[in-house]
């Protein structure tokens, strides 16, 4: 039964210390948000200059310099946390619709963002350089990129609102 | 005294002001009652509130990463703080403007509640931090890479004001714990 997969991960012994700690949910959910808030603001910097909205005096590579290391280091935390908090209710988070939703659109987003580094991103050196323009699927990415990253964060939201609905 | 006392003690004080008329009175709004009634509205506006924080602390990252020496250096100082400051400004006002309809989603939950005060103490902190470190780096920003002086108390606001907007944040999440 892939049900018991997620119970037996709920009732590790890590799974049950967070569950079962009056401060340690509620501080992994804190620091998942500071985690997700740098993420997300560092994720809209470098799409909205794909996009062509915003930094536009300044080359795509140069903000991409300033943003991948924020991105990273806040995606790392954020990872971390997230497999925290689902440790401690597998079970719970695995029957959640808006649960699934959310690993479904990150995963899209990863697939997405592999897609822009492995192949759209040829050239990117000379983008937004004088006289280099950016090709329009790698603005498409960006907008893909930048809408997903957008409905993650109300998918986790209505989990929490949502816990006791499904199981 | 252990802070769940201390916070216990401090909701009691609470329930001695006019604060839990007030709470009361807002709940019968009937924006209150129509946030209430419709289930995606409050997380809905929590989300817009989120991304506001994060329009807001990214945007502040790179402009105090900057001033740290870390980020951004093929870009002066003017020329990032431009970029970023609108943002921040923006960000705050719809973090706030929403702020305010989440209040008014859960006026009891939110206004009987220790957490909020403090988080509303740290956030008046923040801002007035703010507002001198946005004044302190305009009046800089066009000498900063030709003279060093002055340059101290700025990376420390820098630092300060990461560290309070997080606070913020902790304020945030932790009013759904607040022992009350």
């Amino acid at each position: 039964m892939a049900n018991s997969i997620w119970a037996s991960i709920e009732q590790s012994g890590l799974g049950t210390t967070i569950a079962s700690n009056e401060w340690m949910f509620p501080t992994i959910e804190t620091i998942h948000v500071f985690a997700l808030v740098t993420v997300i603001g560092a994720i809209a910097i470098m799409d909205m200059r794909l996009l062509g909205l915003t930094s536009k005096g300044r080359s795509v590579k140069a903000v991409e310099r300033d943003t991948v290391p924020v991105t990273w280091i806040g995606f790392a935390v954020a990872l971390i946390t997230g497999l925290l908090l689902f440790v401690s209710k597998a079970t719970t988070y695995m029957a959640n619709p808006y649960f699934l939703w959310k690993m479904g659109l990150m995963a899209v987003a990863g697939v997405n963002m592999a897609i822009f580094h492995r192949i759209l991103s040829k050239g990117i050196d000379e983008w937004g350089k004088p006289g280099g323009s950016i090709p329009a699927a790698a603005k498409l990415s960006g907008a893909l990129s930048l809408g997903i990253w957008l409905i993650i964060p109300f998918c986790g939201r209505v989990i929490g609102f949502t816990l006791g609905v499904y199981y | 005294m252990s802070i769940g006392e201390f916070l216990f003690q401090m909701t009691e004080a609470i329930r001695q002001t006019p604060i839990v008329e007030f709470s009361l009175w807002v709940s019968d709004w009937p924006f209150a009652i129509w946030l209430q009634s419709h289930f995606l509205a409050i997380p809905g506006f929590q989300t817009l509130h989120i991304l506001a924080i994060a329009v807001l602390f990214g945007s502040t990252l790179m402009l105090n990463l900057k001033v740290l020496g870390v980020s951004g250096k093929d870009q002066t100082l003017p020329q990032i703080f431009n970029r970023y400051q609108p943002w921040i400004k923006g960000g705050a006002l719809v973090l706030i403007t929403t702020g305010i309809i989440l209040l008014i989603s859960e006026p009891v939950r939110n206004m009987v509640n220790p957490i909020f005060w403090i988080k509303m103490g740290v956030l008046a902190v923040t801002i007035v931090v703010s507002l001198w470190f946005q004044a302190a780096v305009r009046g800089r920003m066009e000498q900063w890479d030709v003279s060093p002086g002055g340059q101290g108390s700025i990376k420390l606001g820098a630092v300060a004001l990461i560290v309070l907007w997080m606070l913020v944040m902790v304020g945030g999440r932790w009013i759904a714990y607040a022992p009350v």
